[in-house]
């Protein structure tokens, strides 16, 4: 089973041809980086018209990169949200139009499940098993028992944890994007130095907050000494701040994963901030504590691509779950309300 | 020839099969929201109906605005995948054009103009014979009376009680014409058909007329 995969939901334009013994067979990412970085952040008409002018030439070169004809082809995945919605409708028709031309089977995936599937691609792993899903819109944490099949145990009650490090590397001046300019900074940083809080640290659940610890950044960086130091020690230390907060709420999600799953033990962390080394340091070692495989896709499917959604393709046509022409997409869909096999 | 013919740039979805210099099979609906969802369903409908599969296709015509910029983009993504998928040639073309070649101007020169859901409207100059005699633009409707030609002028498009509305007053010489007010995907794979077959050597895909830059406004003040 060949299918192709197109991912539009946010800055980057995405073209990737996966087969279903796990083989990627070519993945291409357009980043729009250049692009939305002298606003700060992504432009969503941007977005939009970038996806537009690339979609269709990347489709082609991930074929001739896997030496394919679209008669080569099992079926078509699209991300159909949620995201931003003029990419993802442009990804979309896309896709609806390949499928209608070559009779193929369409599917409309969801983004996060693209991320929650992620781990089954690179490293086999068996259901059930406990996500970290963490981007700049989505800090959660979920059972996954099966594709389609997802429950959450927690998730931020305010900034999702990339916007956290994407909203400090505004305060502390660093460069767009924010969050591997963080990590860039914090390595030359002591972690100590600022005592920021770790949000919801012992607490019972599986929830985050990040917005105090954000303020918290604020509040003691336009007080502290303007050293030559001063950036690099506040990113090191907001960031072991964040990291130990995410570990402390995943660690109440084992314990309660390993109630309801006996036959579970794998930690999977998975979305753009999974590309984040000190994170996946410090995840990798409570799972080695909780006596867990730990499993962290490579950093470039972490991040937005079209592979991932290529792979949650295949596992949706396994099951016999393909969309219709009419699919609409949908800006909001949160990974519970995906239709399960029955 | 084939022709398949597509829109969903304005306030309608349609497609269109073109052979002969005759309509074969076409669908048109009106709709405010919803292109994303109805628009490859005409595209199959139509093609079905015509008993044709995508081989038999020999040309794709769409239009590339200007127009809403989301049912523009869901148009003009479909024709150029549908392009890219069946390996068939594509070819643009403006709404405004489209809707002029809808209109009977009765040896008057026309303006046409699009609703553009913001105060400025999107419009251009035709003669008496549909030739265009300026480019597409977007004027308030305030501004649009310098740009008419002297003598009686129509005008037609879903915006044109809007700029009469605006100037009637002061060019006093405006007919309304009552021809389609929307583009539509059987006029616009005529007008790519006859396009074609003056000028088959198509290179690169068309690209969208969206007429306005996004709105995106560079940081100010550097935040601290």
């Amino acid at each position: 089973m060949i299918i192709l995969g197109i991912e539009t939901s946010c800055d980057e334009t995405a073209a990737a041809i996966v087969r279903d013994d796990r083989s990627i067979l070519s993945n291409l990412v357009n980043s729009q980086l250049d692009e939305h970085r002298p606003y700060g952040g992504v432009v969503p008409e941007i977005a939009a018209r970038s996806h537009l002018d690339h979609i269709d030439g990347l489709v082609d070169r991930a074929l001739r990169d896997a030496n394919m004809e679209f008669d080569d082809l099992d079926g078509v995945a699209a991300t159909g949200g949620p995201g931003l919605i003029g990419g993802v409708l442009v990804g979309m028709m896309t896709a609806k139009a390949i499928a209608l031309v070559h009779t193929l089977p369409l599917m409309a995936v969801n983004h996060l499940e693209g991320h929650a599937l992620t781990a089954r691609l690179t490293d086999a792993v068996e259901f059930p098993y406990l996500l970290l899903l963490v981007s700049g819109g989505h800090c959660q944490l979920l059972s996954v028992t099966g594709p389609g099949a997802y429950v959450r145990y927690g998730t931020t009650l305010d900034d999702a944890v990339g916007e956290a490090f994407d909203k400090t590397a505004k305060l502390l001046g660093l460069p767009y994007p924010g969050g591997p300019a963080v990590e860039q900074a914090a390595r030359s940083g002591n972690p100590n130095r600022f005592d920021f809080p770790r949000p919801m640290r012992g607490r019972p659940g599986c929830d985050f907050s990040f917005s105090g610890l954000k303020t918290a950044v604020a509040r003691t960086f336009r007080a502290a000494t303007q050293d030559e130091n001063v950036v690099a020690d506040a990113a090191a230390s907001f960031q072991t701040a964040a990291g130990e907060a995410l570990v402390d709420r995943t660690r109440n999600a084992i314990e309660r994963f390993r109630a309801e799953n006996p036959n579970g033990d794998t930690l999977v962390v998975a979305g753009g901030v999974a590309a984040n080394a000190h994170l996946r340091t410090v995840l990798g070692n409570l799972a080695t504590d909780e006596e867990f495989r730990f499993v962290a896709p490579p950093p470039a499917l972490c991040t937005d691509n079209a592979a991932m959604i290529a792979w949650a393709g295949i596992e949706r046509l396994r099951l016999g779950l393909t969309d219709t022409l009419d699919f609409a997409p949908r800006p909001r869909w949160p990974l519970n309300e995906l239709r399960v096999a029955s | 020839m084939n022709v398949l013919g597509i829109d969903s740039a304005t306030e309608a979805c349609s497609a269109a099969i073109w052979r002969d210099n005759a309509v074969i099979t076409h669908r048109f609906e009106t709709m405010r929201r919803g292109h994303a969802e109805v628009l490859m369903c005409l595209v199959k409908d139509v093609t079905q109906r015509a008993t044709l599969t995508f081989r038999d296709i020999d040309l794709i015509v769409t239009t590339v605005g200007p127009g809403g910029f989301t049912g523009l983009r869901i148009g003009l993504a479909s024709a150029r995948a549908l392009a890219l998928a069946g390996r068939i040639p594509i070819i643009g073309v403006t709404t405004l054009e489209a809707i002029a070649q809808a209109q009977s101007p009765a040896g008057k020169p026309f303006l046409i103009a699009l609703d553009s859901k913001r105060a400025d409207i999107y419009v251009q100059l035709f003669d008496d014979a549909k030739r265009p005699l300026c480019e597409p633009g977007a004027m308030l409707p305030s501004d649009i009376e310098p740009i008419l030609p002297s003598g009686p002028v129509a005008i037609g498009g879903n915006a044109s009680m809007a700029i009469l509305d605006a100037i009637s007053d002061r060019a006093p010489a405006l007919e309304r014409l009552i021809g389609p007010t929307l583009p539509d995907a059987a006029i616009i794979a005529a007008i790519g058909a006859a396009r074609y077959s003056k000028n088959p050597n198509l290179t690169a895909p068309p690209k969208p007329l969206y007429l306005r830059s996004p709105d995106a406004h560079l940081p100010t003040v550097q935040i601290q």
